[in-house]
């Protein structure tokens, strides 16, 4: 245990936490310009996992993880046509159509990988993006290191928050975009195409953790096997409610439920007698406390899970 | 039109979801008993795909019932809430013999062979216990797979340091575990063995957190007993080798995997069809039942795999192969 609080400790469980974090940061994103727009799509699990194939295959294929992540982008907009089609366009249950592309997404990447590469003992592996350093901020002692020496995926990532924020609350579109989430009604009296800005929602939604999938086949690990997205989809949706749906809260959610992660990771390593279970409750255990401390004071979009039915009053 | 529509996808889903769930062969009729044809089927929550313990448990099904001339069916990927209903779909198309390739499989096999006393179950890893007048189990030695892969870890670790990464802290893990760790101490007293377990089989990035995490701490060669977790932390160790000379190995099971990872030195294989073979023999002579299939050295069902003669040193691998002879011929236990 001795080596707990030495610098070298701290530098892994940061890289380690920054590597855990982006894939959620991503997804949680998504959720979020989804749910502003008044839709809960909790089928995130089910477009990362075909974003993870698309990219996967495409990376593997072209040799170039760009191409991965585009072809990610363009699967999880894909597969979340269908959930806007459903559910803003028919008004169906936005949480039905959300488990259902949870069931339908996995399989149908299952079935993709497997016609393709069938079944064998040994992995096909892609090659992954490779870190670019930032010039001049790489410099800076200490954390130069760790935090501008990553693949360009995960500088979009973080970029997005700031992005995120400026969006919603200092332009018009932002303004515009946050009251279909809010007050559809009286933002269609207003002149916004509400049916129009859910379906551009969608596409956000779908792009982003299509990304968030792609970025597992084509930055972090070489190989797709089924499951791997391993419930990311979840977490990212509950980083949206506890980061209270804003960018800079989700970015925190994200990170602290990438170095809780890590810091069990590395403590079922450095104390082998006690029983690992114990260590893999940390996350959990951290949300709960968290949530009980912050509280949900702010229950977000107020049109949230709401179909919107232009013609009723 | 929207509400038609809405019912059509509704049927739709409903429809694929049946079709996951159930496996898409028509019941066969019964022929006649001279020119019978069997026929297995495997039930598996791991991917077959996964390039780790589904493809090695799905390879052998099809290696085992091509020698036998069976036809073979699988269903995979499923939770385990739907153990019982996957299995038992197959007993009532007819089939003669089950394979479910794990341990935790055994409570569902249980309740569904009580139900189905003319179809055959043969579960990979149950325990001792678990046969009955329709169950056998397929237990290859856990203590002789951890011998063999920590006899070759405690030979060339330079760090003293060794890894080990498990899926689930299952029975079988535990004993491959201490199996590592004890004959690596055999062959090196100094050796120390981290270990961890990544709570999944197919979390692919979580086992490359716990590579890079035990290579932090020095661990130099590696082991593992979690399918796709074991992948990510090949990449892992690789990885840490760059392109550079390669200073951390590592051991891998349960096919001989050698060449597919710069990093891989040997592999403890297990014949899985071999012994699955033995149970298809024993429904066709009609003697199925109450015996556990024992896959060891001794028998041929265990064997070391490949050596890496470019990694592992000359001397090492004389050493490595008598400790192997020591531990089939029970000298070593």
């Amino acid at each position: 245990m001795e080596s707990l609080f030495t610098w070298n400790f701290a530098s892994e469980i940061v890289l380690s936490t920054f590597r855990m974090a982006t894939p959620l940061l991503l997804v949680a994103l998504a959720e979020l310009y989804s749910e502003r727009a008044g839709l809960v799509n909790i089928g995130l699990d089910g477009i990362m996992s075909f974003g993870a194939l698309a990219g996967f295959m495409v990376s593997y294929l072209t040799g170039n993880p760009f191409l991965g992540i585009l072809a990610g982008a363009l699967g999880g907009i894909l597969v979340n046509m269908v959930y806007a089609f459903c559910t803003v366009s028919l008004c169906a249950e936005q949480t039905v159509y959300g488990m259902a592309l949870n069931i339908f997404a996995p399989a149908i990447s299952a079935f993709i990988y497997r016609v393709y590469f069938g079944v064998s003992s040994t992995l096909a592996q892609a090659t992954l993006m490779k870190t670019i350093a930032i010039p001049v901020l790489k410099d800076i002692p200490l954390v130069g290191p760790l935090l501008f020496n990553q693949t360009p995926m995960v500088y979009f990532a973080y970029l997005m928050v700031p992005m995120t924020a400026l969006f919603f609350n200092r332009t018009k579109a932002g303004l515009s975009y946050k009251a279909v989430g809010e007050y559809p009604k009286a933002a269609e009296t207003l002149g916004i195409n509400v049916v129009r800005q859910k379906y551009i929602a969608c596409i956000i939604c779908g792009m982003l953790a299509g990304i968030g999938g792609a970025y597992l086949t084509t930055c972090y690990v070489n190989t797709y096997s089924d499951g791997i997205v391993a419930g990311r989809g979840f977490i990212a949706l509950s980083a949206v409610i506890f980061g209270h749906w804003t960018g800079s809260g989700v970015l925190m959610a994200c990170l602290l439920f990438g170095f809780c992660d890590a810091l069990q990771l590395k403590l079922q390593i450095i104390s082998k007698d006690t029983p690992y279970q114990l260590f893999q409750m940390i996350p959990y255990v951290c949300t709960l406390v968290a949530l009980a401390i912050m509280g949900a004071k702010k229950a977000g979009p107020k049109a949230k899970g709401k179909p919107y039915l232009r013609e009723e009053r | 039109m929207k509400k038609v529509f809405t019912m059509m996808v509704v049927l739709l889903l409903t429809l694929s979801m049946v079709a996951c769930a159930a496996p898409a062969a028509a019941p066969a009729a019964e022929p006649a008993a001279a020119d019978k044809v069997y026929k297995v089927a495997m039930v598996c929550d791991s991917s077959i795909s996964d390039g780790g313990w589904g493809a090695a448990c799905y390879n052998a099904m099809t290696t085992a019932a091509e020698a036998h001339g069976w036809e073979t069916m699988y269903t995979d990927s499923i939770e385990v809430a739907d153990y019982v209903s996957s299995i038992e779909s197959y007993c009532s198309l007819g089939y003669d013999m089950i394979f479910l390739p794990g341990n935790q499989y055994s409570d569902a096999t249980k309740e569904v062979a009580a139900n189905y006393p003319d179809v055959k179950f043969a579960v990979l890893n149950g325990n001792d216990q678990l046969p009955t007048e329709n169950i056998c189990s397929i237990l290859p030695n856990a203590d002789q797979i951890g011998y063999l892969a920590g006899g070759l870890a405690g030979l060339m670790t330079k760090t003293n340091v060794l890894g080990f990464i498990g899926g689930m802290e299952l029975d079988t893990t535990k004993a491959k575990l201490a199996g590592y760790e004890k004959a690596a101490k055999a062959m090196n007293p100094d050796v120390t063995v981290l270990s961890a377990y990544a709570g999944s089989f197919a979390d692919t990035a979580k086992g490359m957190e716990l590579a890079t995490s035990m290579i932090a701490e020095k661990a130099d060669v590696f082991f593992g007993d979690a399918s796709a977790v074991d992948s990510g932390a090949r990449q892992a160790i690789d990885n840490a080798n760059g392109t550079g000379e390669i200073n951390v190995f590592d051991i891998g099971q349960p096919a001989d995997i050698l060449g597919q990872n710069p990093c891989i030195i040997c592999s403890v294989v297990t014949d899985n069809a071999g012994m699955l073979g033995l149970c298809m023999d024993d429904v066709e002579a009609g003697t199925f039942g109450n015996k556990v299939v024992y896959g060891t050295l001794e028998n041929g069902c265990l064997s070391a795999g490949a050596i890496n003669t470019d990694l592992v040193p000359a001397e090492a691998q004389e050493a490595y192969l008598a400790f192997v002879e020591s531990v089939k011929s029970g000298e070593f236990k």
